[in-house]
């Protein structure tokens, strides 16, 4: 591909600790239109990654660009192409879900008639017409992350960084998120996206990559995974586990 | 599990972590503006009492000030959610964790009630026709403060927050109608009302339907109650804070929409919203009417202006509590919002909102405008010089933290 990749993680080593990083190493990219599973056990090093990219985290190594910027010389711009669903809500309890998504709108400079359009269709879809003016303290645990969601949504920027979204989720929502994501890649936007469902990404995600113990030990589409485990035609979580077990020397 | 040790290992590790900042407030200038306010009220109330106005409203005066002492009946719990988990098990027990919580809470209240007792007392039996005695007035205040500490602890374990708010409204119609018997009826007719009036009320807070333990309920009351110390400590000193209660005040829910719709008031929409439904609104509300009514009463003498000042002041300092409400919040980090706009947001609308509130509580004056201009005019211009001296305070501190980033 010629266009210039949404992101770009080079060499990125970091974590808590200076004498002790989480992440080693850590190289990928996510291209234009591409929705990328970044999977793990947990501790593998996925939050890690991610709050690195959203700028929660300074890199100890490497290097991390978003949209061809980085966050040191370009803030504004580098948060504005990018937006992101946590694994637990985090909601400010004197906002409407209304009032968050406006927020979120005149943050990222959504145009009024823009977040309008978007606010309604989102709410449809999630099925939260009805909870649009109650304050997220009414909310149950499914319907805060619902609100997430949608925030992301609206700012409408080119890259989602999506961690564990369908915790919490009725069925129905996941379905209107998993929808809702492959319409936003058919308009060329990014999502690189957490999950331990693993049967449900695989049919989702372009590529994979595999993290375990802070490092990347495969990645690439299912079929490159298959080929690098050397077990053509095994499932995602099949080959996970494989990889897992030979991550561990086992 | 030992519960009581668990309340006091509690109790003291939430004034562990309160006691390092007091040596801060003390050292804060606000400190010594109340010490002054408080010296200043010493001898306002001494030359008052050397020179008691005829016809002193002093029953209504003594109604007015004890009732909401007698009435204020919050306990410290120091629960936590996840007692919810680990504590629950021991649900039959906890009486012993809670009657501690229930002593200590009302000991230091008691204490209080004493102490404005007493200061009102020295007022009371130079305006009273026929003062009652002391130590029997005392022994009716601790009685139906005690009331109402239980009747407050059975209203938290009720189950329907409609039957709670009901037996809240009951117990200020108890407490009040008993203390207005006491001071205005003789002692022995008084002791009878209150005597019945007393036993109907705790036989009516038997009929509700209530929780052994409500744990939700009272978890929800103690954060509240964490966050109530840490927003007042916040008045003189950086410290973190904690969750505020939320009041819907659907009413103001259209303050914010006429805001310019682009990023760089982003942060000022978050912090309407923020004002709009917090406990700072409430106090501010509380305070301008108070200070208001307070300007009018005293709008013939000096006393107004000083009046004005202090409300104007004590707002100040309740808006200064806005800049610690989001410092950490998750979303302001990740958001692209304009360098430089949560410092200019936050000061433009704490200086917007305390000017309202200085012309507001000028308005009172507003009839002795022409018999006395020039001091009315003066407190005004003194007023928004105040004003002006906090936003120009709180920038100059705010960029001292930035440069310290």
């Amino acid at each position: 591909m010629s266009e210039q990749p949404v992101l770009s993680v080079q060499g990125l080593s970091g974590g808590y600790s200076i004498n002790r990083p989480v992440l080693h190493d850590i190289t990928f990219q996510v291209e234009p239109g591409e929705m990328v599973g970044l999977i793990g056990l947990n501790g593998a090093g996925k939050s890690t990654t991610m709050k690195h990219i959203l700028g929660l985290m300074n890199p100890q190594k490497g290097n991390i660009q978003v949209q061809g910027k980085n966050r040191a010389q370009h803030s504004e711009a580098y948060h504005s192409a990018l937006a992101f669903v946590p694994e637990s809500p985090l909601l400010y309890e004197e906002m409407t879900v209304r009032e968050h998504l406006e927020f979120t709108a005149r943050s990222y400079g959504v145009s009024r008639e823009d977040y309008e359009t978007r606010s309604a269709q989102l709410s449809k879809m999630f099925r939260m017409e009805e909870k649009m003016d109650s304050l997220s303290t009414h909310l149950s645990k499914g319907m805060r992350q619902k609100v997430m969601i949608m925030c992301a949504f609206v700012a409408r920027p080119s890259l989602y960084i999506i961690d564990e979204p369908f915790l919490g989720l009725d069925p129905l929502g996941i379905r209107s998120l998993l929808d809702f994501m492959l319409e936003l890649k058919a308009s060329g936007a990014s999502v690189l996206l957490s999950s331990h469902i693993l049967s449900t990404i695989e049919n989702y995600c372009d590529r994979f990559i595999v993290l375990h113990r802070g490092s990347i030990i495969a990645q690439g589409t299912l079929k490159d995974i298959q080929e690098q485990a050397g077990k053509p035609g095994m499932s995602l979580e099949e080959l996970f586990n494989v990889l897992i077990q030979d991550g561990n020397g086992e | 599990m030992n519960l009581r040790e668990l309340y006091v290992k509690r109790r003291g590790q939430f004034w562990g972590e309160i006691l390092p900042y007091l040596g801060y407030v003390i050292q804060s200038g606000v400190a010594v503006v109340f010490l002054f306010l408080l010296i200043a009220f010493a001898a306002w109330y001494t030359a008052l009492l050397q020179q008691v106005p005829p016809d002193l409203p002093i029953r209504w005066i003594m109604l007015i000030i004890l009732v909401p002492l007698m009435i204020n009946s919050s306990i410290r719990t120091y629960l936590r959610t996840a007692d919810t988990v680990f504590l629950i098990p021991q649900e039959s027990r906890m009486k012993e964790y809670f009657r501690m919580a229930w002593f200590s809470g009302v000991v230091y209240k008691i204490i209080g009630l004493a102490l404005v007792q007493l200061i009102l007392w020295p007022l009371y039996i130079r305006s009273d026709v026929s003062p009652k005695w002391l130590l029997a007035t005392f022994a009716v205040l601790v009685v139906f403060k005690l009331l109402s500490s239980y009747g407050s602890w059975k209203e938290q374990l009720m189950v329907s927050k409609n039957a709670a708010a009901a037996y809240r409204a009951l117990r200020w119609i108890v407490t009040a109608l008993s203390l207005a018997a006491w001071l205005w009826h003789p002692a022995g007719r008084a002791l009878i009302f209150m005597t019945l009036l007393g036993l109907t009320y705790i036989a009516a807070l038997s009929v509700p339907v209530k929780h052994r333990v409500a744990w939700e309920r009272l978890i929800a009351v103690e954060q509240r109650q964490a966050s109530r110390v840490m927003m007042v400590l916040s008045w003189f000193v950086n410290v973190p804070q904690r969750e505020q209660r939320v009041h819907a005040r659907k009413w103001l829910s259209g303050w914010g929409k006429g805001l310019a719709w682009n990023k760089a008031s982003a942060y000022r929409f978050l912090l309407i919203k923020s004002l709009t439904r917090s406990d700072i609104l409430g106090i501010l509300i509380r305070v301008g009417l108070l200070g208001a009514f307070l300007v009018w009463a005293t709008r013939d003498t000096l006393a107004s202006a000083m009046v004005y000042l202090i409300s104007v002041m004590i707002i100040g300092l309740q808006l200064s509590a806005l800049r610690k409400l989001h410092p950490e919040s998750f979303w302001l980090h990740v958001y692209p919002l304009p360098q430089g706009t949560r410092r200019d947001n936050e000061g433009k609308l704490i200086f917007q909102v305390q000017l309202f509130w200085a012309v507001l509580l000028w308005l009172p004056l507003i009839p002795e405008a022409l018999s006395a201009p020039g001091r009315i005019l003066g407190t005004m211009a003194a007023g928004v010089v105040l004003v002006f001296l906090f936003r120009s305070t709180a920038a100059r501190k705010s960029r001292r933290e930035e440069d310290d980033e």
